[in-house]
């Protein structure tokens, strides 16, 4: 039969290689960047819009995104084309994919250092943007899948297996952790809450690491590798296993982000176990990888693109052993919170995805170009000074992170906290953090020698954008022959049918986790103390998330003594259950906040201390590493858009009362005074409409609920109140009442009871919460901790407690 | 592509299967017709074996603890192994002799007490002064030693009660009671709260 003619789309490549290079130096340089910043904080430039926490998701979803993903793409269109013997599908769909992936690219860059994010981690843009890149990933895939329809070739090769699990898995990831109500252009709220929102959140944020930074590079493994080897794959049988026992079980994994945390046993048992069994099919892909090169050793030694596909498959299969280990729980509590988790994600950033990108880009450009690579010797300088750069860079956050661990967890002989505070710990890490940088600026200055060589090859060759090729019709087979035809041969050459069966076996993990978190009631024990957010409390948490606090502290106080002991209880579940988004946290580099509110707890700091600390952190610890967040009391508290919150939370289903909107911006004014006449307390003049103040009462309500007694605002008061009818008045009673008055009250409301600072006058007729006997009694009785007024029901016997409302109401008062 | 050199080569390490089976070729990529390894497949099972006794150890034999009977039992033990030091030992009170003053000098100073209170307990911008006869929360032993232990967070005292033990405590105590009380010091703050002697 006669050959066809194909012409293939060089351009596209070429684009998508090009975009790879300029956001993979944007990336890397970010990188370097934040990395300085967490060294010397004075790297956060003194602006909202370049400190850490809006500057790391930059980074993260630069490398991911950008880079990793113009990489992929690059890859995918050069090697599709070929595999199947046709263009793609449409010349249409894939320049939609790359303009349009180029603007996503921009609009994150410019949306995150605004501040405009979800916070869920690498899941941080906002819903418009999520649109848009639902769009753009639907248009990969129909040119994806279209390519494999029209092809002339009669299987579809395992790398295209890997490409279609790529499409289909990250297509359903991000559609389900991107359901969120959007109440402005820039705002959404997410529509899971707390533990669910964590659940959803992490077997995204594991299974993007799944499929955006492993099957498409298993994809690319299957191509280049034995292209620039020049050898055939090891084992077909390997292949077909480990592709289908990895897509499976990866999905099921992602609990093992949120181990000793506030999720139910048996999820995380999922998360542990998964993981394990997880090893052996992504070692199968770095065995096939590493026995394809037998006989090809030779070669290693001289091509610099061959070098870094070795290391790369090295480095995967070493991460993909570390991950596991860190899926186990003992392991968990040592590698989570910690720096190991970072030199983990680098190792697995840099020498896996990095070395595929760099060995393909090696092999393919000088192809594409028609020429040869410009120097051997710079691609090999590139190598050493890579590898080099990734082993500094890791291996003394390995140490950072096993150093703070046995500091965190060291107790005195008295059995005291050796470094109660936490800031002791971060101290005596620092250095690492100096490595950190010399190993980012190694590997950042190998990929510009990379830049320079491969922009030099370009120059001295020539591509040919439509490239012509000769390939035979396709003949159809027909019906499978179960004699002739196994099963997976069959469906090699149906990519339809390929393509839904790998999405049912991708669905199933997430679906078994997800829909019982949301649906099953057990697995979120409600906790009845627990109270939504006031209308300031709100406002100051989406500050919070806006500003990526997360980013350095956690909301998460994992069950063990050493953690309780630091920072106060244990957090449960149905804390969080009006939290959305979730805000656990990943990495401690900051202390854990989720017990700040806590009055008499190791953590709370009232609110002059927050409003110094906001203002300078370095003021209140000089070694604090904190950003200035000064323009908090600068900027305003958003008034108008608070009632459209209140009504979105409504709508997710925080009991708000009807009508709450209406009343919320007073609420928000009232509780905003409050805080402002405490500050005013201890010297300082604020204004009550600035972000500095919602951030404050943000800070107080973390953890209040559970632990005060319910008896905590005036709705609960009611039904606790004791009813008194007379109080003792002999003057024995009211000398009492004097005495104790003198002992326990004077210290805040003054020896004559006129009151001072925020603490009530008790001599006039205003009375805070009723003057009559019942509410005097009860208030010493409960007091209003987050007020500041103390209860007392402990230290004193309830006849001492009449004795001194008696001796407030009948002698002071007068 | 090189597929004939190749195999050429393999064919020297006598393996049955390396030939590149028919039909399987793309783009110039074969693939060979190797079985995957024993010891891949052997990790494979041995990982899921691991996972189901895992999920019976936990679950469906009911014989390891969850996570909040863990955290109970780990806790327990702590506390047994620090019991004393957690416990007040005795009836605490006032120490005079002195070599608790000094040991309770040094705990002032290695608690940087004089953050707040000054280096001499003359109290500064933040902390009462501790060195005259007004005191706000009570000048008993008693009063102190409480005030040093539990702390009182909304006004800025913090709680040593995770720091120091009864006895550490009780020295302190004293060393304000004894040492600094009456001590006048130059540039004393104004006195606050009540008369207490």
């Amino acid at each position: 039969m006669e050959d066809q003619k194909v012409i293939y789309d060089n351009k596209t490549v070429k684009l998508f290689i090009l975009a790879t290079l300029v956001w993979g130096i944007v990336g890397v340089l970010v990188g370097v960047v934040i990395a300085l910043q967490l060294r010397f904080p004075a790297f956060n430039f003194g602006l909202e819009f370049t400190t850490f926490g809006r500057v790391r998701p930059v980074h993260t979803n630069a490398i991911i995104f950008a880079f990793v993903g113009n990489a992929i793409f690059a890859g995918v269109y050069y090697s599709m084309q070929r595999l199947l013997k046709t263009r793609m599908f449409s010349d249409l769909l894939s320049k939609f994919h790359f303009w349009t992936w180029q603007l996503i690219i921009v609009l994150a860059a410019v949306t995150l250092l605004l501040g405009f994010t979800t916070s869920k981690e690498y899941a941080e843009l906002e819903w418009p943007i999520d649109i848009l890149i639902a769009l753009v990933w639907i248009a990969f895939g129909v040119n994806m899948i279209g390519t494999t329809v029209i092809r002339r070739v009669q299987h579809i090769y395992a790398a295209i297996w890997w490409y279609i699990a790529t499409f289909v898995g990250v297509a359903i990831l991000h559609v389900v952790n991107s359901f969120e109500l959007p109440i402005s252009l820039f705002k959404s709220y997410s529509l899971y809450s707390g533990a669910q929102d964590a659940v959803v959140q992490w077997w995204y944020g594991h299974n993007a690491v799944a499929f955006f930074l492993t099957t498409p590079f298993l994809g690319l493994m299957y191509y280049y590798l034995p292209k620039a080897a020049e050898r055939p794959i090891y084992s077909y049988k390997l292949s077909i296993i480990h592709f289908w026992s990895l897509i499976f079980l990866y999905m099921w994994a992602g609990p093992h982000h949120l181990l000793y945390q506030a999720l139910p046993d048996w999820a995380q048992a999922l998360g542990v176990t998964f993981s394990i069994m997880l090893i052996a099919p992504s070692w199968g892909g770095m065995i096939n990888g590493l026995l394809t090169l037998r006989g090809a050793w030779d070669k290693v030694r001289d091509k610099a693109e061959l070098k870094f596909l070795v290391v790369a498959v090295t480095a995967y299969g070493m991460s993909t052993f570390e991950g596991p280990m860190m899926s186990i729980k003992f392991v968990n509590q040592l590698t989570h919170f910690t720096d190991w988790t970072i030199g983990h994600v680098h190792i697995a950033g840099m020498a896996w995805n990095g070395g595929i990108v760099f060995g393909m880009l090696y092999w393919l450009v000088p192809k594409l170009f028609r020429t040869k690579l410009y120097s051997e010797k710079l691609a090999n300088a590139h190598f050493w000074i890579a590898t080099l750069g990734i082993l500094i860079y890791a291996i003394p956050l390995y140490w950072s992170a096993v150093t703070q661990w046995l500091m965190l967890r060291e107790y005195t002989p008295e059995g005291f906290l050796a470094y109660p505070n936490f800031l002791e710990t971060l101290t005596q890490i620092l250095p690492m953090y100096t490595f950190r940088i010399l190993g980012g600026t190694m590997f950042m200055i190998g990929f510009l020698l990379m830049v320079f060589n491969l922009a030099k090859t370009m120059k001295a060759g020539s591509m040919v954008a439509q490239e012509e090729a000769y390939a035979p019709v396709l003949v159809e087979l027909g019906a499978r022959d179960p004699k002739k035809e196994g099963m997976h041969r069959f469906l090699e050459r149906k990519s339809v049918r390929f393509s839904i069966v790998a999405f049912i076996v991708l669905a199933i993990g997430g679906a078994v986790e997800i829909i019982p978190m949301t649906f099953v009631k057990s697995n979120v024990p409600t906790i009845e103390a627990v109270k939504p957010y006031t209308p300031l409390e709100l406002a100051g948490r989406d500050i919070y998330v806006s500003e990526g606090c997360y980013n350095c502290h956690s909301q998460m106080v994992r069950p063990f003594r050493w953690e309780t002991d630091r920072y106060g209880e244990y957090s449960k579940i149905g804390e969080f259950v009006y939290d959305h988004p979730f805000q656990w946290g990943s990495r401690r580099t900051g202390p854990d906040l989720a017990r700040a509110g806590v009055v008499g707890g190791p953590m709370y700091k009232n609110a002059a201390w927050h409003y110094n600390h906001f203002m300078d952190p370095q003021k209140m610890n000089e070694q604090s590493i904190m950003p200035k967040y000064s323009w908090l009391a600068e900027k305003d508290i958003d008034l108008d858009i608070i009632p459209v919150k209140i009504r979105a939370m409504q709508k997710l289903g925080v009991p708000y009362p009807d009508g709450f909107d209406k009343i919320a911006v007073d609420d928000l004014k009232k509780q905003a005074s409050g805080i402002v006449a405490d500050l005013k307390a201890s010297g300082i003049t604020a204004d009550p409409n600035k972000q500095i103040i919602a951030m404050i009462a943000y800070m107080h309500k973390l953890g209040r609920d559970i632990s005060t007694p319910a008896v905590n605002d005036s709705t609960n008061m009611a039904t606790a109140k004791v009813v008194v009818e007379t109080l003792p008045t002999t003057p024995a009673d009211l000398n009492s009442g004097k005495e104790i008055f003198g002992k326990l009250c004077a210290s805040c409301h003054g020896p004559e009871g006129k009151g001072q600072a925020t603490f009530p006058n008790l001599t006039d007729d205003v009375w805070i919460h009723g003057g009559t006997p019942t509410d005097v009694v009860n208030t010493i009785t409960n007091g209003y901790p987050v007020k500041g007024m103390l209860p007392f029901k402990s230290q004193l016997s309830d006849q001492q407690i009449k004795q001194v409302a008696s001796f407030i109401l009948n002698s002071l008062k007068k | 592509m090189g597929s004939d050199t190749s195999n050429e080569k393999l064919k020297d390490k006598k393996d049955p299967h390396d030939e590149v089976m028919t039909g399987h070729e793309y783009d110039g990529i074969g693939e060979l017709d190797n079985p995957p390894p024993r010891w891949i497949m052997a990790l494979f099972y041995l990982t899921i074996g691991i996972s189901i006794l895992y999920g019976a150890y936990y679950f469906w034999l009911d014989i390891g603890e969850n996570q909040d009977q863990q955290y109970l039992t780990k806790s327990a033990k702590h506390d047994e192994i620090y019991k004393q030091a957690n416990t007040p030992t005795a009836e605490m009170k006032l120490l005079t002799d002195e070599g608790s003053i000094a040991e309770g000098k040094a705990i002032f100073t290695e608690m940087a007490c004089s953050a707040c209170h000054g280096l001499n307990g003359e109290g500064n911008a933040i902390g009462p002064n501790l060195t005259d006869e007004y005191w706000i929360n009570g000048c008993s032993f008693t009063n102190v030693h409480d005030m040093i232990k539990n702390g009182n967070s909304i006004k800025g005292m913090t709680a040593f009660k995770d720091r120091l033990t009864e006895e550490k405590i009780a020295k302190v105590a004293s060393y304000v009671l004894v040492s600094l009380k009456g001590s006048n010091p130059p540039n004393a703050k104004a006195p606050q709260g009540v008369i207490c002697k």
